[in-house]
Formats: C-alpha cells, structure tokens, sequence
C-alpha cells in the first residue's frame, strides 16, 4: 500500500479511547501491512459498494466480536481484518463506526480500545448491573469470585502486590496454588495465564529477583470493567467499616478519572 | 598496607562477605520488606564496613551489585509506607470473607484455632455466593451463546491419518530401510521423542565436563562414519532448540555452538528473541566439515534401535 503518512485527524473515530497517532510503519508491523485509510479513500471505497454489502460486513463484524467475547479475550485488529473485514478494509473505520453504533444501540454494549498500540478491543455493557433487575439470573462463573479477591486487595494495596501476597491470602481461603482445586483446577494457570489473557490482571516479572518474582497489578480491562467504588462499599459491608475510612482507596475510587462516575457517557 | 591491598586471602574474604550479603538480602526478602524490623538498614551498615576496605574492582563490582539488590527492596519498602487512612489487613480480609462465604467452623471447644486445614470447612456453593455478589462490581457484557447450541462437528479423521503424516519428515533419512519403517508404524513418533531425548542427555553431559568450553554444533552432530546419521542429528537437535531445551549461539569466532538451557532461564512462551532458521547439508559439504574440524569420532553415539 503505497501510502502518504497522514495524523489520523483524517480518520471518522467513534471508538472513546483511540489516540491519535500516525497511521504509518507502526501499524504495518503489527497488522501485517494495515494502513488506516483516509476519509477520502473510504469514501470512495463505499460508493463503489451497494448499502446491503457494507451491511452484511458490519453484520460479520459484531458476530465475531460476540462470539470472541465468550471466552473474554480481546479482539486484535489484525485478526478482524484477516479473518472477517478482508477485502472490504479500505472501508474499515466505516465498518467500525457502524459496528459500534450496533453494539450501543441493539445490544447496550460499548467497544472499547484497551490497547492504542496494539489495536485491541474489548466488549463491556453500558449498563450498570442493578441487583435483582432481571428474572433470569444467569449461572454465576465462581471464577469472578476469584477474580475479583485477588482484584481487591491489589486495590486496597495501592494498585501492585507481589505474588506471594496473592498466593498467600488465597491459601487463606483453602485455594492452594500447589493443589488442584475442585472448582478451579490448575489455579496458578487460571490466575497468571487466562485472567492475564483476557486482560484482566497484569503478572509483570520483578527485576534483579532471584529467585524470579513476579507482581500483579489491574489490567487494562478490568480498569474500564471494574467499579473500583463497588469494591470498596463491598469491604466496608464486610469489615462493618465505613468506605471513607479508606481515605485514599476511597479517593482514587470517586476520581474523576473512573469509568463508572455518572459524568461520563 | 601494600600486603593488605595484595594479600588474596584478605581480598577473597572480602568478596565472600559481600556475596553472603547479597545472598541474605535475596533469600530474606519477606523479612527484610517487613516495617516491623530494622535489617536493610543493618544490611547496608555492614555493606558500608566492608566498602572501607575494598580496592580491587572485583570486589567493587560486588558492592554495586549489592547496592542494586538492596536500593530495589528499599524502593519497594517504601511504597508499602501506608500514609493517611486505615490500614488494610489481608488476614482479616479473609477472615471476614469466609464468614461471608459461610464458614462451618469446627467449634471443638479449643481455645486455639490454626488458620489452615484444621480451621473448617467451606459449603460447595461457597465461591458462586463471593462471584454473585462480585458481578455487580463488573460490568463485563454477557457472553453471547446461540440458543440452540452450536453446531455438531465432525468426528476428528482416524488417527491412522495422523501418524502417516508423520513419518514424511523422516523418510528421507530412512530410505535405505523402508520395509522396517512400516513394520514400526505408530511407534515412530515415541522413538523420535526417545532419541531426542537420549541426544539431550549427550549434551548434557557434554556441558557438565567442562561448563566453560563451547560445544561446537557441527562437532556435536557429525558423525563421520555416516552421513544419514548426520542429518538425523541434526533433525533431533532442531526439537531441543524449538523447545527451549538447548539453545544456540555464536562463539568469538563466528561459529554456531550449543549449549543445554539452564532450568529457569527461559521462560515458556517468555519474552525471549526467538529466531527460525533452516539447516541444510549436502554430502560434500559433510565431507568439507568433517575434514575442516578434524572429525574422528562421533559424540553422540547411534542407538541400538536403528537397524543399519
């Protein structure tokens, strides 16, 4: 693709978090020459398409998400315009603006970029969860339980602990990293390896550690998933403590940097 | 002074102490990150004794790392440093989480409770009460599952399709016996495994003789009595490469050499450069290289399993 170098201010970006960068080599490298194309080509791109055929693209397009979304694992650029978008990537911001249109409007669902650089994206529901709003209420995965201890206390420990801080308080509630456990199996894979993938912890090495070490910090999905005030009201319940007397948890979680203040869209 | 500053028993005692220093700061780690006591200072007020009587770059070299491993624990020390606002205990987090999670307590009329096995036992529904209430902390889109299932797949092929897959690779090299090759059908594959393995321990062994010599990979996979030996060499080293278990490198001369990988040094799937190459060898280059490097002697001797 023989290309000029242009700022993406070109580019029609409905995603909330795409920052604008140049759409040249870096993209290349990493999706196997994808260069984003510029309003000029997509408009031409469409009107040599009839309406149906940029409809029935769109339409694959938010099949495969939903259906990557099941196993909770980002969707690479790459991978969409390999395996789905194809010929029609001139196109491509179109088909995205449109997806994403579908995801907020059909299905109440926001498409989220975690990952500027790598160009990877993530469904999570508009909504906030209301206890009790719905009749159906859907087997419950205890594997969010896990999750979501070892979430709090990196939270309530300021955003990063040491690995042996998490196997230690998981050992306290009978998870043993060395055993197969009865609902979760291979523990240490499930926590360092599938919440890792599905992007929601990070289990970065310590250096100058011998033996290695590793720590846990939020990933980037928890980050935009996760209601870090939600955690804090749930320890306040569980300590018969109130949440302000976690001053600083308490500030970080009503920032205004949150994804759940009712300020943002 | 000058005997002081020469004298090697002085210098090594030197460089022992730093190194049990450095030791005890990595393998205490917990301890010493623990507010409750004083030994990294303690650490570095022996560090700073010692330091007086360094004067080599050796035993300078230790100190710096010392200070590395010490100014680590000591940036992490103090970002445990809670400021303002109640503490938060991981101990009683948990306490109360099994409470919640509805703890049968065995209540034996002991005053001490362990935590641990002896403390009770949890419900089978224990881990679905914490993910109930964990989900409205989440607002993660629910899964998407068609109603009706997906549909049936396929049954895998037979697996005799698979093994006869297998043996192409090595049919080049088998060639002069292919009425044996058939005869041992499924068991191909183990053999190659066992013999990848039998070679792993070659070079282990060659590597633990003298750690600090190079294993030249030509030496290593020539055999000078047979050519289609070679190339099965060659083709059993490139499974120890692809699985992390030997690695390969150029020594001061440019030339590929190979070594066993330390457990623990790689990591799986880890963040190491990883790099594909294709090995390639005719007869007359194997003549070439056996005469270049004045092959006698094979070293890794042909199993007792290869019908010649």
């Amino acid at each position: 693709m023989t290309q000029r170098k242009r700022t993406s201010n070109t580019q029609s970006s409905s995603q909330s978090k795409r920052t604008s960068g140049p759409a040249a080599t870096q993209e290349e490298d990493d999706d196997q020459t994808f260069t984003q194309p510029s309003t000029t080509q997509v408009q031409r791109g469409l009107e040599k398409l009839t309406p149906a055929q940029v409809d029935q693209k769109t339409a694959e397009v938010v099949q495969f998400f939903l259906v990557k979304d099941q196993k909770k694992i980002p969707v690479r650029r790459a991978d969409l315009v390999k395996h789905v978008v194809k010929e029609y990537r001139n196109i491509y911001p179109e088909i995205m603006k449109r997806a994403a249109r579908i995801f907020d409007q059909v299905f109440g669902l926001k498409m989220i970029e975690i990952d500027a650089k790598n160009h990877m994206y993530i469904l999570i529901n508009k909504l906030e969860t209301v206890e009790g709003a719905s009749p159906i209420t859907n087997p419950t995965n205890p594997k969010t339980g896990l999750l979501f201890v070892i979430l709090s206390v990196i939270f309530m420990k300021g955003g990063v602990v040491g690995e042996n801080l998490i196997w230690k308080t998981l050992k306290n509630l009978k998870v043993d990293v060395g055993e197969k456990h009865e609902e979760f199996g291979d523990v240490k894979k499930v926590v360092t390896d599938e919440f890792v993938r599905q992007r929601y912890l990070e289990y970065t090495r310590i250096p100058h550690t011998e033996p290695i070490e590793h720590e846990f910090h939020w990933g980037q999905r928890a980050e935009v998933e996760v209601s870090k005030s939600k955690i804090l009201a749930f320890m306040g319940e569980l300590h018969e403590q109130d949440p302000q007397s976690w001053s600083q948890q308490y500030q970080e979680a009503h920032s205004s940097t949150q994804p759940s203040t009712s300020s943002q869209k | 002074m000058q005997d002081e500053d020469d004298n090697p028993g002085i210098r090594r005692e030197i460089r022992s102490k730093y190194r049990e220093l450095i030791q005890s700061v990595q393998q205490n780690r917990e301890d010493m990150l623990s507010p409750s006591n004083n030994k990294l200072t303690e650490v570095l007020e022996e560090a700073n004794k010692l330091f007086k009587d360094v004067r080599q770059s050796r035993e300078a070299a230790l100190d710096a790392q010392l200070l590395v491993v010490t100014s680590d624990l000591g940036k992490e020390k103090a970002s445990q440093l809670a400021a303002e606002g109640a503490a938060f205990d991981p101990t009683a987090f948990t306490e109360h989480l099994l409470s919640y999670m509805g703890l049968n307590r065995l209540n034996d009329g002991e005053d001490e409770q362990p935590i641990g096995d002896a403390i009770g036992y949890l419900p089978p529904d224990a881990w679905h009460k914490v993910a109930q209430r964990a989900e409205s902390c989440f607002r993660a889109a629910p899964s998407f599952h068609y109603m009706m299932g997906s549909f049936h797949a396929e049954p895998p092929p037979p697996k005799q399709r698979m093994e006869r897959q297998r043996k192409a690779p090595g049919k080049e090299v088998k060639r002069i016996m292919p009425t044996q090759l058939k005869k041992m059908g499924g068991s191909h594959q183990e053999a190659t495994e066992k013999e990848v393995e039998r070679i792993l321990g070659y070079l282990k062994t060659y590597y633990q003789d003298d750690p600090t010599s190079p294993i030249s990979y030509y030496e290593f996979v020539i055999d000078p009595k047979s050519f289609s030996r070679t190339v099965e060499n060659i083709f059993h080293m490139s499974f120890l490469i692809r699985d992390g278990l030997a690695r390969m490198y150029y020594d001061n001369y440019k030339l590929p050499c190979i070594a066993p990988v330390e457990e623990g040094e790689v990591e799986a799937g880890g963040s190491s450069i990883r790099k594909q190459c294709i090995v390639s060898i005719s007869p007359k280059q194997w003549k070439e290289l056996i005469e270049g490097y004045d092959i006698r002697v094979t070293m890794i001797d042909p199993s007792n399993m290869q019908p010649e």
